[in-house]
C-alpha cells in the first residue's frame, strides 16, 4: 500500500523553477522570523507524482466510472467542454479587483446567469456570491434576519424546518442565531399543515422547506403552507437542492416563496469534485433584494469610451444593494463554477424544461423497473416504497425495513452489495423519517438501458443471502471500512516515525 | 441538449412501461395554480461549438493578467501551476465524484485528502488540518467562531474576539456575518505607524476568546511581534494566524510560535486566481480545537481484512448528524481545489517550496529597491521585511495613477483607499514568482512619467 510520504528522493523536485530575480542572500529576515526546519513534504519527480495520482484516481468512483444514483445529489453528467471553457485565461487568469472595463465579458455572463436563475425561480433578484448550497441558505436567512430587524420585528427568533429537511437547513439558521422549530412530517412523508399551524405565530421568521421534498415528493399543499407562514408575517425559504425536478414546470416564486438558493453543482452540472467546489447563488423577491450581499451586476446602455470595452451595446457594472448584509465570501463567489454552469445552461436554453422532464421520467421509470424486477425475482416482499405516491419527482425513496425484518439485511448491506455490482450506492439512511431508507436519483443523463440493468442487479442483490451481503463489498479496492476504528484511533495525518 | 439526454425519443416506450401515455402524467401532482404558463424566456439551445465560441468571445474580451504586466495581488497571487496538476485533476474519477460517503469506492480521494491534511499540517506546524473551507475569509470567520466555542466559558472577555484593524473590509465583513448569530463581539487591534502590531493593544485582548492577525499582514509586512503574541495571550485565548502559504518556505510556521489555529487563502498553492473562486481556505489547529472545529476530516483506518483504508471521521460535529448543533453548516467544500494544492505541494517538495518562496520574496525586494529610487514615492513601512507586496504613498490620487498605468498596458497595484478610505494616495504593489525584472523597470519608468505629469499640472 503506497502513499505520498514514501517518496523521498534525495533531490526530488517535481518541476524545475527559474532562478529568482535576485540571489537568496538578499533576504535578511530577523532570526525569529526565519523558518528553522522545512515541512517534511515528500520529494517526487514528475513521473512519480503523475503515477501516484493516477493510481489514486483508479481507486475512486465518479460519474464517469459508472451509474451514480446518489439521492439528493443530482449526479448528472458533466460536459467536458465546460472544463475547457473554465481554463480560458479570461476566467482562469483574472483578478476580482480588476476594473470593470477589464471584465465586461465576465460581468455580462454574471448578468445573464442572474437573469436566467431569476426567471427559472420566479424571483426578482439573484446574487451569485454564495459558494455552496449551505452558504446560500445562510446568506438568505441572514438577509431575512436584516429585513425583520429593519422593520423592528425583532421578536421573530424562530425558524421552522420539517423533520425531513437537509441537515444544513437547521445548521444554517442556527448560525444566524435562530432557534429551530422542527415539525413532524405526515406518515406519507408530506408536510403536516396542522403541525405547521400549531407552531405558526409572530415569533416565526422563516420556514425552510424543499419541494419536491427529500422523499422526492411534490408538496401539493405548498400554497397553503406559504399562506399559513405569510399569515403570521413569516417568510418562506426554498431549499433548491431538488430544483432539477421542476425547471420550466413550476417555480419557487409561483409556490409563494420569498427566497431560494440554487445548488449549481447539482442542477447546472458544476462537477462535484469529490466534495466541492460548488456554487450556491440565492434569489429573492423584491422586498429582500436590498439586503443581498454585494456587489451585484447591473446593466445600462454603454456610452462614450465604454463602447471600446463593451461586449454588446450594454455596460455591465457592479453595484451595492442599499441595506446589504455585506459579504459571505471575500471575492465574487466561485466565478469559475458560474462560468461552467453558464455553459451548461446554454446547452438547454429555453429547453431546460425538457431536462427536468427527463429527470422525472428517469426516476419514475427506475422506480417502476425496480419494483418489476424484484417482483419477477420473487423478492418484492423485501422492499417497499419509502412513501406512498402515484408519481415521484426526480428521486424516490425505498425502505429495506422488510428485508431487515425478514433476513437481517440492512439498507447499508444492500448499498455495499451494489458497490460489488459496479455501482455507486444510493444515499442511505436519509431522510431519517423512512426506516432503512435508500434514496435513489438517477438524473436525466442515464439511458433506459442503464436503468433496466440497474433494476435487474438491484433485484439480484436482494437475492443474495444475508451473510454474504454482510461481508460485501469484496470487489472494491478495500473492503468494508471500520469507521468506529477511525474515530477511536484518530490518525489524521501521516505519523512519520512518531508511530 | 440532444447530446445530454440519452432517452430523447424513448419517452413513449418508457411511459408505456409505466402504463402512462404522456409526460404530463408524471407531473399530475403539481397543482395548476403553481404551474408556469409560458415557456422560459431564455435563448434557444446551443451546440457545444456555439457555446465554446461565445465563451471565447466573451471571456476573451476580459483582460487576463497574463496579457499585461500586473502588480495586483492583495490576497490573491498569480503563480505558476505545473501542467501535470491540470492534467490529473480533470481525471473523471476525481472530477465527477461526490463527497466520499462510500469509502470502499472512494479510497483515491480519501487518501489524497489525508495526504493533503498532512501536507498542510507540516506546512503550518500544527497537528490537525481539515480538507478545506471555502476561502481564506470564511476560514478566518470559522476560526473566530471556533475560538469562542472553545474558550468562552473560561474567558474574562466572553464572546469577544480581537481582529487586526488592517483586515481588509471584505474579509472583516465575512467575519461579521459569521459571528453575529452567536452574538460575538469583534474588537480591533491597533497597528503602529510602521505597520507593526501595537503590543499595548494586544494586551487589551488578554482574556478574550481569540485574536486574529495575518502574517504577512494585509500590507505584506512580516511582523516579528506576531511571534511573541502567544506569550502575551496565554493558553485561554486562541491565537489565530492567517498566512500566505508560499511564504512558509522562508518564514517561521505559526504553529512553531504558538498559534492555535492557522488559516489562509490556499490559492497560491495549486490554483489559478480564477476571479476569486473556486479557491480554497486552509484551516489547521491544535488538539484542543479538534472536536469543535468546522469542516470534513479524513482519518486512517482499516477494513475488515485489517488493510489500511481511509474514511471521513469525527462526523458527529457536522450538520448531517448534529443538525442545528453542528460546529458549522459547511457541507460542500473545495475538495478538488485542495487536491490541486496537494498535487502542487507534492511536486514542490520542501526545497521547491523554499525556492518558490525565495522567488516571491526576492521579486518583492527588487520592487522595493527600484521603487525607492523614484522621487515622490514614499514607503510608509520601509523599515520592515515584506513578502509579495508593500504599500507606497504616491504624490497624487491612486485612482489617477492606476488609470494612467492602465492606459500604458500595466495593471497597477491595488487602490488602498478602498480598504482604508482616508488613504487616497496609497497603493499596494504586488510581486510574485511571475514578476520579471523588466516588469519592475517598466513600472518604475511609468510611475516616473505619471509623477512628471503631476508636476507639469502643478
Amino acid at each position: 500500500m503506497s502513499h505520498l510520504f514514501e517518496h523521498n528522493g534525495a533531490k526530488g523536485q517535481g518541476y524545475s523553477q527559474p532562478a529568482p530575480v535576485l540571489p537568496a542572500s538578499e533576504i535578511t529576515l530577523p532570526s525569529g522570523l526565519i523558518r528553522k526546519a522545512l515541512p517534511r513534504w515528500p520529494r517526487l519527480s514528475e513521473p512519480e507524482m503523475v503515477r501516484h495520482y493516477t493510481w489514486l484516481s483508479k481507486r475512486n468512483f465518479g460519474i464517469d466510472t459508472g451509474f451514480y444514483p446518489l439521492g439528493s445529489c443530482t449526479m448528472k453528467h458533466n460536459p467536458r467542454v465546460n472544463e475547457v471553457i473554465a481554463q480560458i485565461p479570461g476566467i482562469a487568469d483574472i483578478h476580482p479587483h480588476q476594473p470593470e472595463h477589464h471584465l465586461q465579458g465576465l460581468l455580462s455572463i454574471f448578468h445573464e446567469m442572474q437573469y436566467m436563475l431569476e426567471v427559472c425561480a420566479g424571483m426578482d433578484q439573484v446574487t451569485l456570491q454564495p459558494v455552496a448550497g449551505a452558504q446560500g441558505e445562510f446568506t438568505a436567512v441572514r438577509c431575512i434576519q436584516e429585513y425583520f430587524r429593519l422593520r423592528g420585528e425583532v421578536q421573530r427568533t424562530k425558524v421552522i424546518v420539517p423533520d425531513s429537511a437537509h441537515g444544513t437547513n437547521p445548521a444554517s439558521a442556527a448560525m444566524c442565531g435562530f432557534e429551530i422549530v422542527e415539525i413532524p412530517s405526515r406518515t406519507d412523508g408530506r408536510i403536516d399543515l396542522d403541525a405547521l399551524r400549531a407552531v405558526a405565530d409572530d415569533t416565526i421568521a422563516v420556514m425552510m422547506i424543499t419541494n419536491p421534498n427529500t422523499l422526492g415528493l411534490f408538496e401539493e399543499d405548498i400554497l397553503e403552507a406559504s399562506s399559513i407562514v405569510h399569515g403570521v408575517g413569516g417568510q418562506m425559504y426554498y431549499d433548491g437542492a431538488n430544483f432539477n425536478a421542476i425547471l420550466g414546470i413550476t417555480s419557487p416564486g409561483l409556490m409563494g416563496f420569498d427566497a431560494v438558493h440554487f445548488n449549481l453543482h447539482k442542477t447546472f452540472s458544476q462537477p462535484h469534485g469529490g466534495g466541492g467546489p460548488g456554487s450556491g447563488p440565492i434569489g429573492v423577491k423584491e422586498h429582500l433584494a436590498q439586503f443581498l450581499p454585494g456587489p451585484l451586476v447591473g446593466k445600462r446602455a454603454a456610452a462614450g469610451d465604454e463602447l471600446d470595452a463593451a461586449v454588446d451595446e450594454n455596460w455591465y457594472h457592479w453595484y451595492q444593494p442599499t441595506h446589504s448584509i455585506g459579504k459571505v465570501q471575500q471575492w465574487h463567489g466561485n466565478a469559475g463554477a458560474i462560468i461552467r454552469c453558464w455553459a451548461y445552461y446554454r446547452r438547454y436554453g429555453r429547453g431546460l424544461r425538457t431536462m427536468s422532464e427527463h429527470a422525472v421520467l428517469n426516476a419514475n421509470y427506475l422506480r417502476h423497473a425496480i419494483h418489476k424486477a424484484t417482483k419477477e425475482a420473487g423478492v418484492d416482499s423485501l422492499v417497499v416504497d419509502g412513501a406512498e405516491a402515484k408519481v415521484a419527482k426526480h428521486e424516490f425513496t425505498l425502505s429495506l425495513a422488510p428485508a431487515k425484518e425478514a433476513h437481517g439485511i440492512s439498507a447499508m448491506d444492500v448499498a455495499k452489495g451494489l458497490l460489488d455490482m459496479g455501482y455507486m450506492a444510493p444515499t442511505v439512511y436519509f431522510p431519517l423519517v423512512v426506516p432503512e431508507c435508500m434514496m435513489v436519483e438517477p438524473t436525466e443523463t442515464e439511458s433506459k438501458d442503464t436503468l433496466d440493468t440497474f433494476a435487474t442487479h438491484f433485484a439480484e442483490v436482494l437475492q443474495v443471502d444475508a451473510e454474504t451481503l454482510h461481508a460485501a463489498p469484496v470487489t472494491t479496492p478495500v473492503r468494508r471500512v471500520d469507521e468506529v476504528y477511525a474515530a477511536r484511533n484518530l490518525c489524521l495525518r501521516h505519523p512519520y516515525d512518531e508511530e | 441538449m440532444v447530446d445530454q439526454l440519452p432517452n430523447l425519443g424513448r419517452e413513449a416506450e418508457m411511459l408505456a412501461a409505466m402504463g402512462m401515455t404522456s409526460i404530463e402524467e408524471l407531473f399530475a401532482d403539481i397543482p395548476s395554480e403553481v404551474r408556469m404558463k409560458d415557456d422560459l424566456p431564455l435563448p434557444p439551445p446551443q451546440s457545444e461549438e456555439e457555446i465554446l465560441s461565445d465563451a471565447r468571445r466573451l471571456l476573451g474580451s476580459n483582460v487576463a493578467l497574463g496579457e499585461r504586466v500586473s502588480f495586483l495581488g492583495a490576497g490573491l497571487y498569480r503563480n505558476y501551476v505545473p501542467a501535470s496538476v491540470f492534467q490529473l485533476v480533470t481525471r473523471g474519477e476525481f472530477l465527477t465524484a461526490y463527497t466520499p460517503y462510500q469509502p470502499e469506492v472512494s479510497q483515491g480521494m480519501l487518501q489524497a485528502m489525508w495526504e493533503f491534511q498532512t501536507l498542510i499540517s507540516e506546512l503550518v506546524g500544527l497537528p490537525i488540518a481539515n480538507l478545506s473551507l471555502y476561502d481564506g475569509s470564511t476560514a478566518a470567520a470559522e476560526a473566530l467562531t471556533c475560538s469562542v466555542r472553545v474558550h468562552t466559558r473560561k474567558a474574562t472577555q466572553k464572546d469577544t474576539v480581537y481582529v487586526s484593524e488592517l483586515t481588509p473590509p471584505d474579509r472583516l465583513s465575512v467575519m461579521q456575518n459569521y459571528c453575529q448569530g452567536a452574538e460575538i463581539k469583534i474588537k480591533l487591534l491597533r497597528h503602529n505607524d510602521d505597520g507593526t502590531l501595537d503590543m499595548d493593544s494586544v494586551s487589551d485582548a488578554v482574556g478574550s476568546c481569540g485574536v486574529y492577525v495575518e502574517q504577512p499582514n494585509p500590507l505584506g509586512l512580516l511582523d516579528g511581534g506576531v511571534t511573541q503574541l502567544k506569550e502575551i495571550l496565554g493558553e485561554h485565548t486562541a491565537l489565530i494566524v492567517a498566512v500566505q502559504p508560499v511564504s512558509l518556505g522562508l518564514v517561521e510556521a505559526p504553529g512553531h510560535y504558538g498559534a492555535d489555529i492557522v488559516v489562509g487563502e490556499g490559492q497560491p498553492l495549486g490554483s489559478p486566481i480564477t476571479g476569486g473562486g473556486p479557491i480554497y481556505g486552509i484551516f489547521a489547529c491544535s488538539k484542543p480545537y479538534l472536536r469543535l472545529m468546522p469542516g470534513r476530516i479524513v482519518g486512517r483506518s482499516i477494513d475488515v481484512d485489517g488493510k489500511t483504508a481511509y474514511c471521513l471521521t469525527l462526523s458527529t460535529r457536522e450538520q448531517h448528524i448534529r443538525r442545528h448543533r453542528a460546529t458549522s453548516n459547511i457541507c460542500t467544500n473545495e475538495t478538488l481545489i485542495a487536491l490541486m494544492g496537494a498535487m502542487h505541494m507534492a511536486l514542490l517538495g520542501p526545497e521547491g517550496l523554499h525556492d518558490l518562496a525565495v522567488r516571491n520574496m526576492t521579486a518583492c525586494i527588487m520592487g522595493k529597491q527600484k521603487l525607492s529610487t523614484i522621487d515622490g514615492v514614499r514607503m510608509p513601512h520601509s523599515s520592515g521585511d515584506h513578502f509579495n507586496e508593500f504599500a507606497i504613498e504616491l504624490p497624487g490620487d491612486t485612482k489617477d495613477c492606476l488609470e494612467y498605468l492602465d492606459s500604458v498596458g500595466i495593471v497597477g497595484g491595488f487602490n488602498l483607499s478602498s480598504w482604508y478610505p482616508e488613504r487616497t494616495n496609497w497603493m499596494l504593489v504586488t510581486f510574485t514568482d511571475q514578476t520579471q525584472a523588466n516588469h519592475i523597470d517598466l513600472l518604475v519608468r511609468h510611475l516616473r512619467e505619471w509623477i512628471s505629469t503631476l508636476e507639469v499640472a502643478a
